[in-house]
């Protein structure tokens, strides 16, 4: 009854505060309601037994994701006014397509029964007596070797393109480099000339 | 794959084209005649000890190349079919293009593309050997190709020559209209065989005899409407009467050329092609019947008209064609061997006469007109003997090779009863006596009697350099002895084991056996017509020289109309060509051209044009466009779906 | 609970020695001093030959608790994509250099591109099948991206990623609907109970459907298309080149493998899909690209009317179908292969140049690229006896063969207007009159090799098929026996 109670709740405020995010005119604002989402969602998954899941979407999504966007939103000078210009035009057709997917999403809820091989082929039952990470932890280096590999080959890529695509050197910033500073011998770069009076000394 | 010489045979002459068309540029002229002509030899010499092997050890065999297509029901492998009937071929096509090759490095010794066009002979040549060794209908159909698309090349090789050009352009669409037959056929030979290979359609072609296939609505015998479809491509290349009038304009190209191509190996693909599908042929009798009369006509018309023309290359063009029009009613009457034995021959003897009359007119400086020609046999004394033994062996004068087989298409045909075969003896009897006559009509003209040609031209005239006359040397050998030499294994006593199961015939029904039975009277009908015809020439061109006026004179429709070729390509003409020009101006004046076109072609291209400009529009660059297009079809799909899965 | 298995390893060899090559290559090439772009490329086409052969001579089996599947098929799909990889990394090469972008990066995305190719072509479950996704997409953003300084490849980087976020996103929705009907993630097991009554629930159709589309986004086929003309107008050349071979051949062959494994039977539902898609692809190929006038854009709308054609197989949905589809690819890899060679060469004056008029005059100036360019737009025109010929044939058979004809039918019709435009190029370079001189001459070897090799194999696919229709055949009884 409780259980229900909360669950309840936290869909509620999370379905709400994600309306908000695309809703609301001002951008930071859109960004806390985004906040407010993802620890609903989080509520949600701790209900569900998957602690280890909702601690990531705290740490990652709202540490790190959400306050990235946040400085974006703040940095940049978007003129989320001008943008949502267009939204009138565009609100009858997407609309209707919107709410013509949303209907037939429900219908095929209605039609939803649990798969009578869901028990069999689940793929790793939970364990007794052991927590929702240790569990994790089990399998993901064993069963799982795979596409955790996978995952990490791909936000290698990742790392890579971001890189690539912002790393520039400019050929004309001089930067400093200390062991060339230090390796730097008189002898090398300092030239002792005589000059004969009249003429030009050739560089 | 080891080297067999199966494969020296069909693949040398492949090498050697390769060679001379790739880098012909690069190593030079002489390097490429010498490569090509080697290569030939190689071929050539690896044939006739297939020969030797094949045909009179009786050891036919098929090489495995590779499998080609295998894509479900459809299983075509490469394999060379050296049976009895191909390694007649191929030792035929082989000589007579070694020859060929060498006599045209004298030949073309002053044109600027040496090495293109011994690249082209050699890859002719390769082709016809793919054609005759073919092991399923697919390879031939390549071959046949192949052959078809060399010729072009070839007759229109100088190509600054206008005439060269439209006539290579006519040889190709003729034979395309050939061709068209041939590709039906070998589609509803693989409706009804479910296979290419001769292997399986031999093998139950008896069971199909009484098959029918619905074809436009009616119930065709299918083994007839297979042989009639494939007759129709044998009509295209071997040039029977309708869809004969590229063979005369062919003789445009280089007289080389017209060598190969028209005496020895692109127009006798035809007689093969039948030959060799002798079991479907012979269950086919209507079309056989067709094939007889066909071949009787031609054999007569094409003779009457080679005894008007005066270019000494088109008299031997029709002189061709007649001799063909002899395969094939030999084949129409079941005596495929002597239609194979006269091939034979006449590839030696035409070859002989072709390049013979390649070094008349070499010695002339490019003159072919008889009129202009006259008193040569002084001057070119060898060329004058091998054109003789060439019309001896031609006219069927005993003892000479074409005596052999033309006497024997001649007996079986009389053996043969039925009004068809005999109509078919009749005009080959005319054609015989007609044939000796152009012959030495065309010697007479071209070497004895008062020179026509202007002083400059006779002063130059001279004997071919060796390169040239060895092959006619070669030639005639083949002319002269090819038949007595053959005889007994082509039709002789020794046939059933010489051809073993390579040709076809219905049990009791031999003709080449009921040929030894025939009156003797009807027997010396073609010698004694063919003497006859010399003598008469000889009065005519030699002893009273006014006479042939006054008859053209006498006579002077019928001259006309066999001057004119029977008006065959003005009825061409007439027929497709002037009809679709007056049908387009009607249809165009009437105004019935707007709808055509607003509906046809400019319609189409105009909706299209504007479906592109429509199309192109739609690509905004704007993501968020791109992005809706992606969800309306995954909501198109999603909808269609539930309201599909709810029914 | 399974514990490591070597046996995995080995299966999986290819895909763990190309990881821990590329690696490898990355470190050197980040550790080396000098940015030597040379070195770096031709090492990372000697691990893209090191990795064909180990696919060649392969284990054939599954791994990793059967989220990994190596058989006939990915065999063979596997050594077209790593062919394909091998020869644009070859054609980059001069390419990059002369226009300042040959980064050390660019050799290490492609493998990378490349390892994610091969796992899509081995995924045997929906995890390993997103993951082999997402490892192959990621690179191809980036490198359209990669002239960062040219504001058309920065637009085109984006609007890629945007858009195969959406779809990636489509693709995740799908497969939870399918995971929550089923229960299940193994491609193995889904076949199995997708075979009963499961296939009619409205929520596993959908689930299909998503997936379908986002795996339709991937071959670039309607309406999922319309990133492509703009990615392949605005990505450097050599980029498209391999937007236009490798990923096309990995993502037909993922379709195919989802298809006719897991959800072979839903047939009856996905064939009407793959129908719709087939066809709407090969109109807008055939209509949209006659009014382009940059060549890029015309081999954009090109590509997806191939990529409609080669549905035409699918939507055969038999052995016939699967092996037509195969020898498609196959041929299609080859002539996109050539032609972008040719596109590559397009240079006037030291710049290139990519419009379709630039072509004028090619037929008198260098008349051998214009014959092997002519050779290649005559085959993907699909005119006897060169190989597009027999890569439409196969397919269409496939479809007459399942009694598809009007799909059959509107692939001939449209396949005679694509004709124009094909021949329209062969028309501008023989006979129209150029306005200036004509190219430089390339002196790429590279460039040239790959495009006289793929010319040689259009024009000779006729004399010896066998090879690739022997192996396309045994690879489709992998996946229908």
């Amino acid at each position: 009854m409780i259980e229900a109670i909360f669950f309840y709740l936290f869909s509620a405020i999370l379905v709400l505060s994600a309306l908000m995010v695309i809703t609301a005119k001002n951008p930071v604002h859109a960004v806390l309601f985004l906040i407010l989402a993802f620890f609903n969602a989080a509520a949600l998954f701790v209900m569900l037994g998957a602690e280890f899941i909702a601690m990531t979407l705290v740490i990652v999504y709202v540490g790190a994701v959400a306050v990235l966007f946040l400085f974006v939103v703040m940095m940049l000078d978007i003129n989320f006014a001008a943008l949502r210009k267009g939204m009138k035009k565009h609100l009858p057709v997407g609309g209707a397509v919107g709410l013509l997917l949303l209907g037939e999403l429900l219908w095929i809820y209605k039609s939803w029964t649990p798969s009578m091989f869901a028990e069999q082929s689940a793929a790793s039952p939970m364990p007794e007596g052991v927590t929702n990470t240790h569990a994790l932890g089990q399998v993901l280096y064993t069963q799982y070797l795979y596409p955790f590999e996978t995952a990490g080959l791909i936000l290698l890529v990742a790392m890579i393109g971001a890189i690539t695509l912002t790393l520039r050197r400019r050929g004309d910033v001089r930067r400093q480099n200390v062991s060339d500073q230090v390796a730097r011998n008189p002898k090398d770069v300092i030239k002792v000339v005589k000059v004969a009076s009249g003429a030009g000394v050739e560089l | 794959m080891h080297l067999q010489l199966e494969t020296v045979a069909v693949f040398a002459p492949l090498l050697g084209g390769a060679i001379a068309g790739l880098f012909g540029k690069k190593i030079g002229d002489k390097a490429a005649n010498f490569v090509t002509c080697t290569l030939m030899l190689a071929s050539a010499g690896s044939a006739i000890a297939l020969f030797y092997d094949i045909l009179l050890k009786h050891d036919p065999r098929t090489v495995q190349l590779f499998t080609w297509i295998s894509s479900g029901a459809l299983n075509v492998s490469w394999a060379l079919r050296f049976d009895q009937l191909a390694t007649v071929m191929v030792a035929v096509v082989t000589v007579v293009s070694t020859c060929v090759h060498f006599y045209s490095i004298g030949y073309m010794a002053h044109d600027k593309a040496r090495a293109r066009f011994t690249a082209y002979l050699s890859l002719f040549t390769f082709a016809m050997l793919m054609l005759v060794t073919a092991d399923n209908l697919v390879q031939l159909f390549f071959g046949w190709e192949g052959v078809g698309l060399m010729s072009y090349l070839l007759i229109g090789f100088w190509n600054e020559k206008e005439s060269a050009n439209s006539a290579a352009i006519k040889a190709f669409v003729m034979n395309r209209i050939g061709d068209f037959g041939l590709a039906l056929g070998l589609m509803a030979t693989f409706f009804l065989f479910h296979s290419l290979d001769f292997k399986d359609i031999f093998a139950h072609a008896a069971e199909m005899q009484n098959a029918t296939i619905m074809f436009l609505g009616h119930g065709f015998g299918a083994l007839n409407l297979i042989c009639a479809l494939l007759f129709v491509g044998a009509m295209g290349k071997s040039a029977q009467l309708g869809l004969h009038t590229w063979l005369p304009d062919a003789m445009e190209g280089p007289t080389p050329v017209s060598a190969l191509i028209h005496a020895a190996t692109m127009v006798t693909a035809g007689v093969f092609m039948v030959a060799r599908m002798s079991p479907l042929y012979e269950y086919a009798v209507d079309v056989r019947m067709f094939i007889t009369i066909m071949g009787g006509l031609t054999a007569f018309i094409a003779a009457t008209i080679a005894i008007t023309q005066f270019d000494i290359k088109r008299v031997i063009a029709y002189s061709t064609m007649s001799q063909l029009g002899y395969m094939f009613f030999a084949l129409g009457v079941s005596a495929y061997s002597a239609a194979i034995f006269h091939l034979f021959t006449h590839a030696f003897f035409k070859a002989l006469l072709f390049l013979g009359s390649g070094s008349v007119i070499h010695a002339m400086g490019g003159e072919q007109d008889m009129r202009k020609m006259g008193g040569l046999y002084k001057k070119i004394p060898h060329t004058y003997v091998m054109m003789w033994i060439g019309s001896l062996a031609l006219a069927g004068i005993p003892l000479f090779a074409g005596y052999y087989s033309k006497d024997m298409i001649l007996e079986a045909d009389f053996a043969r009863m039925g009004h068809v075969a005999h109509f078919a003896w009749v005009l080959g009897v005319a054609a015989a006596f007609l044939t000796a006559f152009y012959s030495w009509r065309l010697i007479f003209m071209t070497f004895h009697g008062k020179p026509r040609a202007d002083k400059h031209t006779m002063d130059h005239v001279h004997e071919s350099p060796p390169v040239m006359l060895v092959p006619l040397y070669v030639l005639a050998t083949g002319a002269t002895f090819g038949g007595w030499a053959f005889r007994k294994f082509f039709v002789g006593r020794m046939r059933f084991k010489f051809w073993g199961k390579s040709l076809f015939v219905l049990k009791g029904d031999n003709v080449i056996s009921m040929a030894e039975h025939i009156p003797s009277w009807a027997g010396h009908a073609p010698a004694v017509v063919g003497v006859t015809g010399i003598l008469v020439a000889f009065w005519l061109y030699m002893k009273a020289t006014k006479v042939p006026g006054k008859i053209v004179k006498a006579f002077k429709p019928v001259h006309s109309l066999l001057f004119n070729k029977w008006y065959f390509d003005e009825i061409y003409h007439a027929l497709g060509v002037v009809p679709a020009f007056v049908v387009g101006r009607i249809l165009w004046k009437t105004g019935d051209g707007k709808i055509i076109d607003g509906l046809g072609p400019d319609g189409v291209a105009r909706v299209v044009a504007k479906g592109s400009r429509e199309t192109s529009k739609v690509e905004t660059g704007y993501v968020y466009h791109y992005a809706f297009a992606m969800l309306l079809g995954v909501v198109a799909f999603i909808t269609a779906y539930i309201f599909c899965v709810q029914r | 609970m399974t514990a490591f298995d070597f046996h995995d390893m080995i299966v999986a060899l290819p895909e763990v020695k190309l990881a821990a090559m590329s690696l490898a290559l990355l470190l050197l090439a980040v550790v080396s001093k000098k940015e030597n772009y040379r070195l770096v490329a031709w090492l990372a086409v000697a691990v893209l030959a090191v990795t064909g052969a180990l696919v060649a001579c392969g284990t054939h089996g599954t791994a990793f608790g059967d989220m990994f599947v190596s058989d006939a098929f990915s065999t063979y799909m596997k050594l077209v994509v790593v062919t394909g990889s091998a020869a644009s990394l070859i054609m980059a090469t001069r390419y990059l250099e002369h226009e300042k972008a040959s980064r050390i990066e660019y050799p290490v995305l492609i493998l990378f591109a490349t390892l994610g190719m091969m796992l899509m072509i081995s995924a045997n479950s929906l995890i390993s099948l997103y993951m082999g996704l997402e490892l192959q997409s990621l690179p191809l953003y980036v490198l359209a991206a990669i002239r960062r300084d040219s504001v058309r490849s920065t637009e085109a980087g984006l609007k890629y990623f945007v858009l195969g976020a959406l779809s990636s996103g489509l693709f995740l929705y799908g497969a939870s609907l399918v995971y929550g009907f089923t229960g299940s993630v193994d491609f193995t097991q889904m076949a199995g109970i997708l075979q009963g009554h499961a296939s009619t629930l409205p929520g596993i159709v959908t689930g299909m459907v998503l997936v379908l589309a986002a795996l339709a986004f991937k071959i670039s086929a309607v309406p999922f298309h319309m990133w492509a003309p703009d990615v392949y107008e605005g990505a450097p050349t050599p980029v498209t080149a391999f937007f236009a071979i490798a990923p096309k051949v990995a993502a037909i062959a993922l379709l195919t493998r989802v298809l006719t494994g897991p959800f072979w039977g839903m047939m009856q539902e996905w064939q009407q899909v793959i129908v719709v898609i087939s066809m709407a692809s090969m109109l807008l190929g055939g209509v949209a690209a006659v009014a382009q006038t940059n060549i890029k854009r015309l081999l954009a709308y090109s590509s997806i009317g191939h990529m409609g054609y080669a549905l035409v197989g699918l939507a055969a949905a038999s052995a016939a179908g699967v092996q037509a589809v195969i020898v498609y690819m196959t041929i299609y890899a080859v002539m996109s292969a050539g032609a972008f060679a040719v596109v590559l060469m397009m240079k006037k004056d030291g710049r290139m140049v990519e419009d379709i008029s630039d072509l004028a005059g090619l037929g008198k100036a260098q008349p051998l690229l214009a014959f092997a360019m002519s050779v290649l737009m005559f085959s993907m025109a699909g005119i006897p006896p060169l190989a597009g010929f027999f890569g439409k044939l196969f397919v269409f058979q496939a479809a007459v063969a399942e009694g598809l004809y009007t799909l059959a039918l509107v692939g001939v019709l449209t396949s005679v207007v694509a004709a124009f435009y094909y021949i329209r190029i062969v028309k501008v370079m023989y006979f129209d009159e150029p306005k200036k001189a004509g190219f430089d001459a390339t002196e790429d070897r590279g460039l040239k090799f790959v495009l006289a090799l793929s010319t040689f194999a259009v024009m000779f696919f006729i004399v010896m098929p066998a090879p690739v229709l022997a192996s396309a055949h045994a690879a489709a009884l992998a996946l229908i026996p």
